[in-house]
C-alpha cells in the first residue's frame, strides 16, 4: 500500500516530576499521498502531540514513523530540521509569521534555510503571495493585514517548498466564518493539486471537509484510520 | 542546506535596524573602552615617537657614551678616570667607531694686544665638531695633525672673538694665553637660541658657549700641564645596528683598564632607545588591559542584552525552527548580531577615538601618533567581544525546543 505517513504504536510520555504523563499511548495513522484528513479529538486527547511528531518538531518516546518512505524518529536534529524545511508545511492557528519582516521575506523564510539564492527566493514567492492574491501586499508587515490575509501568507509559507504533507492546526481558529471559509477552499483548491493535507480540528463542521477524519481520544486513534 | 553568511549577516543587520535604540544602547561600553584603546595607545605613541627625536637630536642611535659610574665599588682605589695615554689607547682599539671624542678643559685669561677677555676652553679631539654639531664657520678647527704635533692653534668663541679683535681677521693672529702664544686659526659659529641671533646684549642660553674657545686636548696636556683626567668619552658608531656591537667592545676594553672593576659605564643610544621601546610596550600592555575592563562590562551589557533577547525572541526562534532553520542557523544568527553590535561599537569608539586624539591632542600641545595596527586591534577586539559574550546567549538560543518555543506567549 501506499503512504505517505505510516506511524506505528508511537507513545509520547511526558515525565513531569514523579508522574510520567502518557500524551500518546498508541497512534497508529496511515495517510496515503494526495489525501486531506482531519484529526479530530477533545483538548488534551493528545491531537497536537500528534501533530508535532507528524511536523517532526517533537520526536516519540517509542514507536516508528515513517514519511515519505523514510524512518524519522531516529533522525538527527539536522537532519529533522531539514524535513521539516522541505518535507513539511506547517499552518498554525495564530498565523506565527515573522512581525518585523514584510510578508515577502516571510513566504521567502522556508526557501533561504533550503538555501535557495535571493533572485529564485523572491520570484517563487512573489508569484506564490500573487496566485493567493496578496501581490499588492508584498511589502506590507503582517500587522498590517488581516487576519484572513495573515492565514493566507502563512499558508504561501507552507506550500512554497512543495513540501510532501501540510500541517494545519487549527488553522481558522482565529477567522471570522468568512475568512475561514476562504481559507478553508484554499485547502481544498490544495487538495485538488495533490498535496497531501492533514488537519487538526475539534470543529466537526470543518473537519467534515476532509476525505476522512481520525478520531483521537485518551492519547489513541479511536476511529477513522483507515485509507479509503 | 545551510543559509550562507550574508544571509546570517543580512538577518543580524536586520535584527540591529529593528531594535535600533537598544542597539545603540548596548554599544556604549563598547565604543567607551575602544575609543580608550586608541586614545591611550596613540598617546603612548607619540610619547615614544617624542623620545626618539629628543635622542636623535642628542646624537643619534649610534652614539655611546662612556662615563663615570658612582654606584661601583672600587676597593682598590683604581682611578675612576681616564689618563690620555688610555684615551689614545681606547681609540686605537675601536678603529670601527666613526667618531671619537674626549674634552678637558682650562680656564684663563686670553690676551690680544691691549685686550684682555676670559674664556673657558675645551682641549678636544678634532671629532669634537661632529659631537657637538658645531664647528668653526671662519678659518678651521681643529685637525689630527694638532692632535699629534700639539700645535699651539685655538678656535675662539664668537664672543671671545669680538672682545678680543672687534671687526678685525683675527685668522693667522696670535693670542696669549698663560704666557703661551697660540695661533687663532678659526672661529666658532656664533650660537643663539630665539629669534633675536642679531642682538649680542639679549639673554642668549646658549652665550656660555660663545664664550668657549677650543684648542687640541694634546696641546693642553702638553704645553699648559693640565692634568689628564677625563671622566667622559663620547663615540658614535656607523649605525644604531654596529653600535651595540662596539657598545660590548668597549665594555671589555674598560673593563680590562680597571682589572675587571665596573668603573666606568658604557651607555648605547640605541640599547637605551631599545629599553624605552620595552617600557612603553610594557605601558602600552597595561593601559590597554585598564582599557579592556570597560570592554568587558561592555560584553556583560551586551550578553545580558542579548539573554534578554533571546528570551523575548523565543516564539521567533519557535517558527523559524518550524520552517527548517538548524539549530546552527540559530546560533549564527545571534553570534552574528552580537558581533555585529560590537563590531559597530568598535568603529563609533574608533571614529570618536582618533577624533578625540585629534582635537584634545591639538588643544594640549601633546604629540600623539594613530597608525592603522591600532585601528586594527581595537576593531578586533571589539568583536572578540562580541564572539565571547554571544556565545553564551546563542547557544541558548539554539537550544530552544521548537514546540516549547512556539507555545512560547
Amino acid at each position: 500500500m501506499d503512504y505517505v505517513i505510516k506511524t506505528e504504536e508511537i507513545k509520547k510520555v511526558y515525565n513531569m516530576g514523579a508522574v510520567d504523563v502518557h500524551a500518546l499511548r498508541s497512534a497508529n495513522v496511515t495517510i496515503a499521498p494526495g489525501e486531506f484528513v482531519s484529526i479530530m479529538g477533545p483538548s488534551g486527547s493528545g491531537k497536537s502531540t500528534l501533530m508535532h511528531i507528524l511536523g517532526c518538531l517533537d520526536s516519540p518516546s517509542d514507536g516508528k514513523y515513517f514519511l515519505d518512505g523514510e524512518e524519522v524518529s531516529s533522525f538527527s536534529k539536522n537532519k529533522l530540521a531539514w524535513i521539516r524545511n522541505i518535507k513539511i508545511g506547517f499552518v498554525f492557528q495564530t498565523f506565527n509569521l515573522l512581525p518585523h519582516l514584510n510578508i515577502l521575506k516571510n513566504v521567502e523564510l522556508p526557501l533561504m534555510y533550503a538555501g535557495k539564492r535571493a533572485s529564485l527566493r523572491n520570484e517563487i514567492a512573489t508569484d506564490l503571495l500573487t496566485r493567493l492574491g496578496l501581490g499588492d501586499r508584498l511589502h506590507h508587515k503582517p500587522s498590517e493585514l488581516s487576519g484572513g490575509q495573515r492565514q493566507r501568507v502563512a499558508i504561501a509559507r507552507a506550500v512554497v517548498n512543495n513540501p510532501a504533507i501540510i500541517l494545519a492546526d487549527e488553522p481558522t481558529g482565529n477567522l471570522d466564518s468568512q475568512s475561514g471559509n476562504d481559507i478553508l477552499s484554499i485547502f481544498k483548491e490544495l487538495h485538488q493539486e495533490k498535496n497531501t493535507i492533514i488537519m487538526v480540528t475539534h470543529d466537526k463542521n470543518i473537519a467534515k471537509i476532509a476525505d476522512r477524519i481520525i478520531m483521537i481520544k485518551d492519547g489513541e486513534v479511536v476511529d477513522g484510520d483507515i485509507t479509503n | 542546506m545551510a543559509i550562507s553568511l550574508t544571509e546570517s549577516i543580512q538577518i543580524g543587520f536586520q535584527d540591529f535596524w529593528t531594535r535600533k535604540l537598544r542597539s545603540l544602547v548596548t554599544i556604549v561600553g563598547i565604543v567607551l573602552g575602544t575609543m580608550s584603546i586608541i586614545v591611550i595607545l596613540s598617546l603612548v605613541n607619540g610619547m615614544n615617537e617624542e623620545t626618539m627625536k629628543w635622542m636623535t637630536e642628542r646624537g643619534g642611535l649610534a652614539k655611546i657614551t662612556i662615563s663615570n659610574n658612582w654606584e661601583a665599588k672600587n676597593p682598590l682605589n683604581l682611578p675612576n678616570y681616564f689618563s690620555y695615554k688610555e684615551i689614545l689607547l681606547i681609540k686605537s682599539l675601536v678603529p670601527e667607531a666613526e667618531v671619537f671624542n674626549a674634552n678637558i678643559y682650562l680656564r684663563s685669561n686670553f690676551k690680544y694686544g691691549e685686550n684682555t677677555t676670559f674664556s673657558r676652553t675645551i682641549g678636544a679631539f678634532p671629532d669634537y665638531e661632529l659631537v657637538e654639531e658645531w664647528t668653526a664657520d671662519r678659518g678651521r678647527f681643529i685637525k689630527n695633525f694638532d692632535i699629534t704635533e700639539s700645535s699651539n692653534v685655538i678656535v675662539l668663541g664668537n664672543t671671545i672673538k669680538e672682545e678680543l679683535f672687534g671687526s678685525k681677521n683675527p685668522i693667522g693672529k696670535t693670542v696669549t694665553v698663560r704666557g703661551q702664544q697660540l695661533q687663532v686659526i678659526g672661529v666658532m659659529k656664533y650660537r643663539f637660541i630665539g629669534n633675536s641671533g642679531s642682538n649680542l646684549f639679549s639673554d642668549n642660553p646658549f652665550e656660555y658657549m660663545n664664550r668657549t674657545s677650543i684648542m687640541p686636548i694634546s696641546t693642553m696636556i702638553n704645553k699648559f700641564g693640565q692634568r689628564d683626567a677625563i671622566d667622559e668619552i663620547t663615540i658614535r658608531a656607523k649605525s644604531a645596528e654596529d653600535a651595540v656591537a662596539l657598545k660590548n667592545k668597549l665594555e671589555d676594553i674598560v673593563l680590562n683598564l680597571r682589572r675587571g672593576y665596573g668603573i666606568f659605564n658604557v651607555v648605547s643610544a640605541q640599547e637605551e632607545a631599545e629599553k624605552m621601546k620595552q617600557s612603553s610596550m610594557m605601558f602600552k600592555i597595561i593601559f590597554f588591559f585598564i582599557s579592556s575592563i570597560s570592554l568587558i562590562v561592555g560584553g556583560i551589557v551586551i550578553m545580558n542584552i542579548m539573554l534578554a533577547s533571546v528570551q523575548e525572541r523565543t516564539r521567533e526562534i519557535g517558527i523559524r525552527l518550524a520552517v527548517g532553520a538548524r539549530r546552527f542557523d540559530i546560533f549564527l544568527q545571534f553570534l552574528i548580531q552580537s558581533i555585529m553590535i560590537t563590531f559597530v561599537g568598535g568603529i563609533i569608539g574608533v571614529l570618536t577615538g582618533v577624533s578625540i586624539v585629534k582635537h584634545v591632542g591639538a588643544f594640549l600641545n601633546t604629540n600623539t601618533v594613530v597608525d592603522v595596527t591600532m585601528i586594527y586591534i581595537a576593531l578586533i577586539v571589539s568583536v572578540g567581544v562580541g564572539l565571547i559574550f554571544g556565545i553564551f546567549p546563542s547557544i541558548k538560543a539554539s537550544n530552544l525546543d521548537p514546540v516549547e518555543a512556539l507555545r512560547y506567549e
